[in-house]
């Protein structure tokens, strides 16, 4: 019996603080380094050749904020656009978003505007979401600069970092600065009042929604 | 940019990624991440990819006898691709091919299994052709070079940037998008030529993939053109076969919201690259070529069967999910051979079951446009415009995979509906029933639902249970034909049953305390943890077979000693806390093992 994440899992079980629960789903042009991040956040690793990536992935990872612990589902999505008809799946209950661009490329950068249109039209009303320009280290090769971005994500609400998977530079705080966004008070275990408690139950396994967040 | 800069723009880059690859390595720009330095020989398997460690020294003995015996098979072989249509050829292919093709006559083996000498014929030149129109117009040359740049780099020929594979590799995919314009590149066509180009030379891996693609028996067209509408057709049969043949499975699956998509996707895209050791891979590849797409279902299967006893163990998505697709690559347990003799075996077990078959391709899977026309690229293709919205066939697939998933989710909150309402007429909470986990077989569960003989079962005698709902789960293919209500009936059903049963239990006067003191489970049916009580029914066990043939080297325990059918009995599982007992105002842990009703 596997006791990874056991500790949130268990609705009667003691608590150590406040233990919460969320999708995060990543998304942007292929080759950006989505599952880089992905990757160096949840297992610290970077592989040069990550492979690329089919249908989607999942992983999870679990950090700790003060007196709570939250727990990330983490959905990594295909780049190439074929694979878009599969994105709301992924986006659909999502409480955050990664968007994902490559700061040495500017179509890239324009692709992430629209992603972030899309969530903003498509995702739930309270998403977070948190713009990345990845490939930090090629910095001398770069072809979107930070201010635009800047300014860009300061217009639309986004939590904005350039990030490098490779160097591991901001990965975990751009993940730190979004669990610090998103709302952890709101909802207690079975209430499913709020929006996001109700998106919960019904997107996510009965299971997990009773180690819901915040117990 | 305005248009003029913007077409400009693109041509300049297509430019300047097809010099790269025309150039290959001589005088190339790399960029040092692109191309490490490398000291290899000593750390590349047979198969051409390269560890991280260095390989032993001394092939060990068991992989040497196995190396043995393929040598010998190579005379055979050899023999046989001489004569390769005499009858006594075509009889020995099948039990040949099984056992596996030697290493070093796939490339001819393959191309013999795929008749792409045939086709290359019937299309001379065309090859060239396209090359040079994808020179000119390839509007994949972007995402086709960077997936270039990450396939299979720890195999020797793919792993330095602009090699000659790498440039075979780019070659056949821009070539191929420009002749199959419909499908045109899609992600996952890389690790399909990638595996081609190391048997064969690019001309034979191009119309082995078109062959791939666009005959009947593989048809992979359909699963990488836009809205992928062959891979909703084949997640479904896979649903259907968890559904009936591995419903336990099924169910943990359900319970921790893990759709078949997520884990199987590449399975149905590339054939197992990449899911499985590359050894194995080529086994299947073998017999994929040899048999067709039905090889994909029954392996997908067979994965599933042959753990099913780690898969059921862990006990969150995440878990699942890794096992699945990364331990699994890296260590698959079962060697070939055995593997290959459980794949034979699901083959029959689902022929058996008229489950073989995913149902006949709908009109949306097949090629429509005819191939190597070429038609100029729109203004929207060549500078890479993304739409914001889905087209018609997008949207389709998207509802369909949104229904599935939810249905299942719908499932899983119908059971535990439906168990609690057994708890609570039997004024359980907190208890834990469970039969035997070692029994999935669908003969031994009450599976109402998909044969009529043990719904009647169920429904004469005393048995039905709770859990009826569970394991006559709609399927999900069926789900959404039924416009996803059709759960309402099953479990109006179960749940009156299951307090005839529940009662019976109640006799026995077993108390229990509750241990969350949070709520009734009533009043929030959803968050009180997932109690399960369970009866499991030997179904006429003396008479019928339990284990098919094929799952007799299964280690499995099923209960093989009831004096009578339809017998209830009530299994508790023990891995979890002992449920605490109330006793004279004290709490008392309590512990069932085994238990009978009679």
């Amino acid at each position: 019996m596997s006791t990874r994440s056991g500790q949130a899992q268990r609705p009667n079980g003691s608590t150590q603080g406040k233990i919460c629960q969320f999708k995060l789903v990543l998304l942007g042009e292929s080759a950006v380094g989505k599952s880089s991040l992905v990757l160096r956040f949840v297992k610290g690793q970077f592989h040069e050749y990550q492979e690329s990536t089919i249908g989607a992935a999942f992983l999870t990872q679990t950090i700790c904020l003060d007196d709570t612990t939250v727990k990330f589902e983490i959905w990594d999505t295909a780049g190439q656009e074929r694979y878009h008809s599969l994105a709301p799946m992924y986006y659909r209950g999502a409480q955050a978003a990664i968007v994902v661009y490559d700061i040495t490329n500017q179509d890239t950068f324009g692709r992430a505007k629209t992603w972030v249109k899309e969530l903003q039209r498509q995702a739930s009303p309270t998403i977070v979401i948190a713009l990345a320009g990845n490939k930090q280290d090629l910095a001398n090769k770069r072809m979107v600069e930070f201010e635009e971005a800047q300014t860009y994500a300061e217009e639309n609400g986004l939590l904005f970092m350039e990030t490098s998977a490779k160097t591991a530079m901001n990965v975990n705080d751009i993940f730190q600065a979004i669990a610090k966004k998103l709302p952890k008070n709101e909802q207690t275990a079975g209430q499913g009042s709020s929006g996001q408690g109700r998106r919960l139950a019904e997107n996510d396994t009965g299971a997990k929604a009773a180690g819901n967040c915040c117990k | 940019m305005n248009e003029e800069d913007l077409l400009k723009r693109s041509a300049e880059e297509r430019e300047k990624i097809f010099k790269r690859y025309e150039q290959g390595r001589e005088g190339a720009e790399i960029d040092p991440w692109e191309d490490p330095g490398f000291e290899v020989y000593h750390a590349t398997d047979r198969y051409g990819f390269i560890h991280d460690k260095r390989l032993p020294s001394k092939v060990d003995p068991q992989e040497a006898k196995k190396r043995q015996i393929e040598v010998e098979r190579q005379k055979k072989w050899l023999k046989m691709l001489k004569n390769w249509d005499a009858p006594a050829s075509k009889e020995k292919l099948h039990s040949r091919v099984y056992k596996g093709i030697p290493n070093s006559l796939r490339s001819d083996a393959w191309i013999k299994l795929l008749h792409v000498e045939t086709v290359k014929k019937n299309n001379t030149g065309r090859y060239e052709e396209m090359i040079k129109l994808a020179r000119q117009y390839s509007t994949d040359a972007r995402q086709i070079d960077s997936d270039v740049n990450r396939q299979f780099r720890e195999h020797l020929h793919y792993r330095e940037r602009y090699s000659i594979k790498q440039q075979s590799l780019f070659n056949v995919l821009t070539a191929y998008a420009m002749y199959n314009s419909e499908v045109g590149y899609c992600q996952g066509m890389s690790g399909l030529a990638g595996v081609l180009l190391m048997y064969m030379d690019e001309e034979d891996a191009f119309w082995a993939m078109h062959i791939l693609l666009t005959d009947p028996k593989y048809a992979m067209h359909g699963l990488y053109k836009e809205g992928f509408p062959k891979l909703t057709r084949f997640l479904a049969h896979h649903d259907k076969i968890l559904t009936k043949l591995l419903p336990k499975i099924k169910k943990h699956f359900d319970k921790h919201g893990l759709d078949a998509i997520l884990y199987s996707l590449k399975w149905f895209f590339v054939c197992f690259i990449e899911r499985v050791p590359f050894n194995l891979c080529l086994r299947i590849w073998d017999i994929y070529l040899y048999e067709g797409e039905e090889v994909i279902s029954a392996m997908a299967y067979t994965i599933l069967k042959l753990h099913k006893r780690n898969l059921l163990k862990l006990n969150d998505m995440d878990a699942i999910v890794q096992y699945i697709q990364v331990k699994l690559y890296k260590d698959f347990i079962y060697d070939e051979d055995t593997v290959i003799r459980h794949l034979e075996g699901s083959i029959e077990e689902l022929k058996k079951h008229k489950l073989i078959k995913a149902g006949e391709p709908g009109r949306e899977e097949l090629p429509t446009r005819p191939f190597g026309e070429f038609k100029e690229p729109t203004f929207e293709q060549i500078v890479g415009i993304r739409t914001e919205t889905f087209t018609e066939k997008e949207k389709v697939t998207n509802e369909i995979i949104t229904l599935t998933s939810d249905a299942a989710r719908e499932s899983v909150e119908k059971d535990k509906e439906c168990q609690l309402s057994v708890v609570d007429s039997v004024g359980f909470t907190g208890s834990k029933f469970s039969f035997d986990p070692s029994i999935d077989d669908a003969s031994s569960l009450l599976d109402c639902e998909h044969t009529g003989s043990r719904r009647s079962l169920a429904d004469t005698s005393v048995t039905s249970t709770a859990d009826l709902s569970v394991f006559s789960t709609i399927t999900r293919s069926q789900a959404h034909e039924n416009s996803l209500d059709t759960h309402s009936n099953m479990s109006d059903n179960s749940v009156g049953g299951a307090s005839s049963v529940g009662s019976g239990i109640g006799a026995s006067s077993v108390q229990r305390a509750t241990l969350s003191a949070h709520s009734t489970p009533r009043a929030t049916p959803h968050n009180v943890s997932p109690d399960v009580l369970r009866i499991y029914v030997p179904y006429t066990p003396l008479d019928t077979p339990v284990a098919s043939p094929h799952n007799g080297d299964l280690p499995k325990s099923i209960p093989c000693s009831f004096p009578d059918s339809n017998k209830i009995r009530i299994k508790i599982d023990n891995d979890e806390l002992p449920t605490p007992l109330v006793e004279h105002g004290q709490i008392k842990t309590f512990r069932i093992d085994d238990f009978d009703l009679k």
